[in-house]
């Protein structure tokens, strides 16, 4: 037993220094940022005289009746929906046995395990952008390169978050199940998947959402839908339209993303 | 019959679990297993059904040996030995029968048990799992909306839903109160008497050791120090399994009455 120091301080530790200090690590990187500033030309002033530029003027007013045409605006935009539905679908499908390969808890071997998080890190460190390029290139422009390079890049995004997931589900039901004697895929199916299952849908209607942002994108380097018409209407400077586009996309994201947002909230 | 063959186990990392174990239980006994925490009680259990390797010696089932059989063959081994958890190992977020369906994995092809397509008797089994520990009505309730008692009653039922001949009980009342466990503990000699199935239970409460063992094992440091009749067990006798004097924190200490 310790004898009790009261009244003396010999007993206290001292306090422990910590190995960055937080004030000089702030200094420092203002000062960084302020010599990264000068070194490209960055120039506080520009904030303002942009707002001059006459460029602005051809932003308004918005041509309602061009923009809510089926033709110019709509079908593109069901384009780009479909789009994220089907690459969503395809990506999360593959992720799915994927990610538990991709799992200590859960791979069936050693080999399983690195092999197929080696693929994953190289399909994720390539942008998404690139894969559209690239399939664009090899498939030609259209609706279907740009859902094939989101159903890769809804793949890295879901493999990473929900192998996560499975790296942290509880392993003690896996034990039970092996002690039944159950075989590997089983085991994993019966003692992981439903543990992990609301966050899987959540990731789900999450990658969803980034889908239907990126699928716009993806159309401005030729993977077809709403993106495409952004584009071309830019590049006759015909601002207007392109705002109205603009307006149109932000409300139908926005209300997508709330449903999909009120859901994941029930899931997880 | 179970026989342990001058088995050994050691850990990665050095740490000897199992000492030159020998043990014989025959077929429907029902023995409890003390010792201090770390002495080995778990390691004894997990040995027997392969879920931790024996380093050396030989461990048999009715004459079929465990240590280094092969996947399908251990697959086989674990199918007829059930086990039970001190953390009860069910999958909170479905459903109770779901649960207990886990105990048939053996006896479907992978794509049933993978699509949840379960044939309509292996239901049947599981539902007559349930009934033997008294919950069928909880069947289609999430596990995660039981009770520690229930859950650990819904353990037993994966276990008996195997329809083993070994059940094997890992602390299975150390998460639940005093009253709770002589409960749990009653099924599992219920079941061991009714059904003839050899049960083999690690417990760390000696007063509930001596209500419902028949036999009685004791583990020190991975050594088997005591093996004999619960009849002839003295607080002595606790006392030089633990190596220490017995204090109140290894009784159960509860004034209800005895089930069973």
């Amino acid at each position: 037993m310790n004898t009790p120091l009261i009244g003396t301080t010999t007993g206290r530790p001292s306090r422990p220094r910590r190995g960055l200090r937080l004030w000089p690590v702030v200094g420092a990187l203002a000062a960084y940022t302020l010599f990264a500033g000068h070194k490209v030309g960055f120039d506080a002033s520009t904030f303002w005289n942009v707002w001059s530029n006459p460029l602005w003027e051809k932003f308004w007013p918005i041509p309602w009746d061009w923009v809510l045409d089926r033709h110019n605006v709509l079908d593109p935009l069901v384009e780009t929906l479909q789009i994220a539905v089907v690459s969503t679908l395809i990506g999360c499908t593959l992720a799915l046995p994927l990610a538990f390969a991709m799992s200590p808890l859960t791979s069936p071997n050693r080999v399983t395990l690195v092999v197929s998080r080696s693929a994953m890190n190289v399909v994720r460190a390539v942008p998404d952008l690139f894969w559209a390029k690239l399939l664009v290139t090899a498939v030609g422009v259209g609706a279907f390169a740009g859902s094939w390079a989101l159903s890769v890049f809804s793949l890295g995004v879901m493999v990473k978050l929900f192998s996560e997931t499975i790296d942290g589900a509880d392993p003690r039901p896996l034990e039970a199940a092996r002690a039944a004697g159950g075989r590997h895929g089983p085991v994993v199916r019966t003692g992981v998947l439903p543990t992990v299952l609301p966050e899987y849908v959540a990731y789900g209607l999450y990658v969803f959402e980034l889908n239907i942002r990126a699928s716009v994108v993806l159309g401005l380097v030729g993977a077809g839908g709403i993106g495409r018409v952004v584009e071309a209407q830019r590049q006759y400077f015909r601002f207007d339209r392109v705002l109205g586009v603009l307006v149109l996309v932000f409300v139908v994201v926005f209300v997508i993303e709330q449903v999909s947002v009120a859901i994941r909230r029930r899931l997880v | 019959m179970i026989r342990f063959d001058d088995v050994s186990v050691t850990y990665r990392g050095g740490v000897q679990a199992l000492r030159n174990v020998d043990l014989r239980v025959d077929d429907g006994e029902f023995v409890v297993v003390v010792g201090l925490s770390g002495a080995g009680k778990s390691t004894l259990l997990r040995a027997l059904n392969g879920l931790v390797p024996a380093t050396s010696g030989s461990i048999t089932i009715d004459g079929t040996e465990v240590v280094g059989a092969g996947a399908a063959e251990l697959r086989v081994i674990r199918s007829r030995i059930g086990m039970i958890f001190q953390t009860f190992n069910l999958v909170h977020r479905t459903s109770v029968l779901n649960n207990v369906l886990m105990g048939r994995l053996s006896a479907v092809p992978a794509w049933r048990s993978t699509l949840g397509l379960w044939p309509s008797t292996e239901r049947e089994a599981a539902l007559q799992a349930l009934e033997r520990v008294g919950i069928v009505e909880k069947a289609y309730v999430r596990a995660s909306n039981l009770s520690g008692g229930q859950q650990q009653r819904v353990g037993i039922a994966r276990a008996l839903a195997q329809e083993p001949a070994v059940m094997l009980a890992d602390e299975p009342v150390a998460a639940l109160d005093p009253v709770t466990s002589r409960q749990v503990m009653g099924d599992l000699q219920r079941i061991n008497r009714e059904m003839g199935i050899t049960t083999l239970v690690n417990l760390h409460f000696l007063d509930l050791a001596r209500e419902f063992g028949s036999r009685l094992v004791g583990l020190r440091d991975g050594e088997v120090v005591f093996d004999g009749d619960i009849s002839d067990v003295t607080d002595v006798t606790f006392q030089e399994i633990y190596g220490r004097a017995i204090t109140d924190d290894d009784l159960l200490a509860v004034d209800a009455e005895p089930a069973g």
